[in-house]
């Protein structure tokens, strides 16, 4: 199959996804047997029937439920994601100012995650059933079934409040300005910026979060990882690179890892998915004003607009990170360009 | 890869070290206050949450004010008198004329008169507020009179709300603002106000960033004595936890949201301080008076055992407070006080159930939102009552629901027996009347309807609202209180003391019953 076919192919079966996908988010968010009236108005402004009536027409809630939902496509289609009920500013404003956040936030976690988890993965598959293998099972089960609002609880209290050595809440000390924004990832901004002071400030403020989110995924990669290098570590080839005399290191590292990548490369993937709902618990813990932490709120205060432009955003991102990896499974596995 | 962990694991150790001994030095004297922010607005006539009022009430002033401490009497501020008419309708206030607005502005009547119309006519949040408001004319430049449908006793209390606050009517104008009867669709002055204030309070909003952070400075032309702070950092951390954690590493100076539990681990610390003192929200049971709602739990003797089956000390281990006599808020004139509350009677409940012809107990269904407020949880609360009704043979299930669709069936009246708190909409006893019909608690609520009251009990309300003589107010509001603890369908049975922890440092800290604080009157000792 050319690569191109395969790429058109994917890319296709995106759409219906996507659709699917702006469906289901207002179906739920609808479903919720509770009134965005009650979410955004105050308690005595419930007695006045014109207020009810002007917050009403003012968000189209007066209009049938299909309806809505047109109106919402079509204005999707021009790329506008409709105002937020609940801090009346176009979503797409408020998804742009803080996507950036996450963005940066969710990248550390990933690298941090891969590395955690690839390296338990390596340490478990070659010293299978030893103790480095037992620790290494413990640490990805820890990842896999603690909650991740307590990992952050703890990393939070043991390393910030009480032995001082990390960076707390939020994305810069208190004290601090934001650097002058170009991609609006202050790490990155600074740096531009040549800001030195900056730039450390706001990489210390991700290492908590970003470690809290890479324990969270790292324990189902390292159990991918082992599983799958152990397979590969018993087929033919692996004992004909051994016995024509490559290191150990060469043999594992080249012939054993490639080979054993593509579960891994999926499970990657998959961890995004994880990573942008941890982020939701992980940004509210840690006051990191990105994208779950809006998510959060708009949830709570029955924020249509707010609500289905996350669920999109995060559906894009999931899809896309996915439509990514199917494409890297053609250049990681020959068979699927010869199938 | 091994490369790439390397680098990695660097810029981990170099990003901990620069975080950790980041020093950041300053010259402004800086408050941070670690707060749940939950602003809709910060446009006045638009914002009704509680981060709205901590903030204009020092971004604006009012008419009038409480004392910094409490809600006890009523103290000038814009106006510097004001006059009463004999029929009690028609107020007269004379305004300050040392008063200016933040840029240089005089505050006259015409701001005045604006402001508050604007509120009515913006279909705001807070705009319900002015619906008891007929008329606001301008006398001449420093003279406002204010007409009322019909006497009430608490108008001056609820002009305190940062709802009435005074903005330089020019300045609105002039960013598309309007108080004409169109307002709500006409005036666009809102992103304006929300980015920044127009108003003579001793601070000025310099940045609002919605969930995330609010900055005020000082204002410099400010007419009444300079706050100390020259900056004040509102950040948004909406778990406890993490405000205890920013508290404990010296981060923020002032936590205003941590739960009782967490207040107490921070006992003992040398560098935090702990402010204690009675809150202002009643926890209560509430049993619809519809009996196809609530069935045996609409007869009033049912709903005194219930009274009587509750173990008020116990709730008060848990949470310290009062134990409320009724729904009135504690502190509030007249208010019958602890001494008068019920005392556990367990043979008294019984005796009371086998009179309403249940001597073998019943079932109750108790419904309740999955919640907590001011640190207090409600499934605890929900699991004692479970606990106490028990023991005189009531045999409670609980249904705990989503806080919405928990709202949605107790604003609608369709509850059968709910658990919820009540804070005060008004600073004032007439606040308690929403308890008796045809009060929004007491009826739209829980159908307890005014025809189904002895007559001089509908009279007393009816004498409760517009009468201002003190002796006559206690008369009448201890009437209604001692009926509502004999026949009324609702079981007060906490009310829970406010905790706030700050660092030692900061001086003058002090929770108040309407703005829960005032950061005008906080310093750091040197």
């Amino acid at each position: 199959m050319s690569f191109i076919r395969y790429f058109v192919r994917r890319l296709l079966l995106v759409i219906p996804i996507l659709l699917g996908i702006t469906l289901v988010a207002f179906l739920i968010a609808n479903a919720i047997p509770a009134d965005p009236i009650v979410a955004n108005l105050p308690p005595n402004a419930l007695n006045d029937e014109d207020t009810i009536a002007a917050f009403r027409k003012k968000w189209g809630l007066d209009k049938p439920l299909h309806e809505q939902y047109l109106t919402y496509l079509g204005n999707l289609l021009q790329g506008d994601l409709g105002v937020s009920i609940k801090w009346r500013k176009p979503v797409s404003e408020d998804i742009a100012k803080r996507l950036p956040a996450t963005i940066e936030l969710a990248t550390l976690g990933i690298m941090y995650g891969i590395v955690l988890g690839v390296g338990l993965g390596l340490v478990s598959a070659i010293w299978k059933d030893s103790w480095a293998d037992y620790i290494a099972r413990v640490i990805a089960l820890i990842g896999v079934s603690f909650p991740v609002f307590l990992i952050a609880l703890i990393f939070l209290n043991v390393f910030y409040a009480q032995l001082s050595i990390a960076a707390g809440p939020g994305r810069l000390h208190v004290l601090l300005r934001p650097p002058p924004t170009v991609t609006g990832m202050y790490t990155i901004d600074a740096l531009l910026n040549g800001d030195w002071k900056t730039f450390g400030n706001a990489l210390s403020h991700l290492i908590l979060p970003a470690l809290t989110l890479a324990l969270y995924i790292s324990g189902i990669i390292s159990r991918i990882t082992r599983s799958s290098l152990l397979e590969v570590l018993n087929q033919d080839y692996m004992r004909t690179a051994r016995a024509k005399g490559l290191r150990e290191r060469t043999v594992i590292g080249f012939h054993g890892m490639r080979n054993s990548l593509i579960p891994v490369v999926t499970v990657i993937g998959l961890s995004y998915g994880n990573l942008l709902v941890g982020s939701i618990l992980i940004e509210s813990i840690f006051a990191y004003p990105g994208i779950g932490f809006y998510m959060f709120r708009a949830s709570t205060s029955q924020d249509f607009p707010a609500i289905m432009g996350v669920s999109l955003l995060f559906a894009f991102i999931y899809v896309g990170v996915n439509f990514v990896v199917d494409i890297l499974y053609f250049f990681l596995d020959p068979r699927i360009r010869v199938a | 890869m091994n490369r790439f962990k390397y680098v990695l694991a660097l810029l981990t150790l170099m990003a901990l070290l620069l975080g950790a001994f980041a020093g950041l030095a300053q010259d402004e004297k800086v408050l941070v206050v670690g707060w749940k922010e939950q602003t809709d607005a910060y446009d006045p006539a638009n914002g009704f949450t509680h981060s709205t009022h901590i903030v204009n009430h020092v971004t604006y002033s009012q008419l009038v004010t409480f004392p910094d401490e409490n809600a006890g009497e009523i103290l000038p501020l814009l106006a510097a008198s004001w006059e009463i008419s004999d029929d009690g309708t028609v107020y007269t206030f004379s305004l300050n004329q040392d008063a200016i607005f933040a840029n240089g502005d005089d505050v006259n009547s015409d701001d005045v008169v604006f402001s508050w119309n604007r509120l009515k006519h913006r279909d705001g949040n807070p705009s319900f507020l002015a619906d008891g408001i007929d008329a606001v004319e301008a006398i001449d430049d420093d003279t406002v009179a204010v007409t009322l449908p019909a006497p009430r006793p608490s108008f001056l209390s609820e002009i305190t709300s940062g709802v009435f606050s005074i903005t330089n009517a020019d300045v609105v104008r002039a960013n598309g603002g309007t108080d004409a009867e169109d307002a709500a669709e006409t005036d666009t002055a809102g992103a304006y106000l929300d980015s920044t204030s127009a108003g003579s309070g001793p601070y000025v909003l310099d940045l609002w960033e919605p969930q995330n952070r609010t900055e005020l400075v000082r204002n410099d032309n400010y007419w009444g004595d300079q706050p100390y702070f020259d900056r004040v950092i509102f950040i948004h951390m909406p778990e406890g936890a993490t405000q205890k954690a920013a508290l404990e590493a010296g981060d923020i100076d002032l936590a205003l949201d941590l739960s009782p539990d967490q207040v107490a681990t921070l006992e003992g610390n040398p560098d935090i301080n702990i402010f204690r003192g009675p809150g202002v929200l009643t926890h209560f049971i509430i049993m619809n008076t519809d009996e196809q709602y609530s069935g045996p739990f609409a007869n009033p003797t049912v709903q005194l055992a219930v009274r009587y089956a509750l173990d008020y000390e116990g709730y008060k281990t848990l949470w310290g407070g009062v134990k409320p006599a009724t729904n009135m808020t504690a502190g509030f004139f007249g208010n019958l006080g602890e001494e008068a509350a019920f005392s556990r009677d367990l043979d008294k409940a019984r005796e009371l159930l086998a009179e309403a012809g249940y001597p073998d107990g019943l079932d109750m269904l108790l419904e309740y939102p999955d919640f907590g407020a001011g640190g207090v949880d409600f499934n605890t609360n929900a699991q004692k009552i479970q606990a106490d009704l028990a023991e005189v043979g009531i045999n409670v299930t609980l249904q705990p629901g989503e806080l919405q669709v928990a709202l949605d069936k107790y604003r609608s009246g369709l509850h059968g027996i709910g658990y919820w708190l009540w804070g005060p909409d008004i600073l004032d006893s007439l606040d308690f009347l929403s308890f008796m019909p045809p009060g929004k608690v007491a009826t739209e609520r829980n159908n307890w309807q005014l025809e189904s009251l002895p007559q001089e009990i509908q009279d007393a309300i009816a004498a409760a609202k517009v009468t201002s003589e003190p002796e006559e107010r206690l008369r009448l509001f201890t009437v209604l209180q001692e009926y509502t603890m004999q026949y009324g369908p609702f079981a007060p049975f906490n009310v829970p003391d406010v905790a706030t922890a700050y660092r030692s440092d900061l001086q003058g800290y002090i929770w108040h019953p309407h703005w829960l604080l005032d950061v005008q009157i906080l310093s750091r000792a040197m």
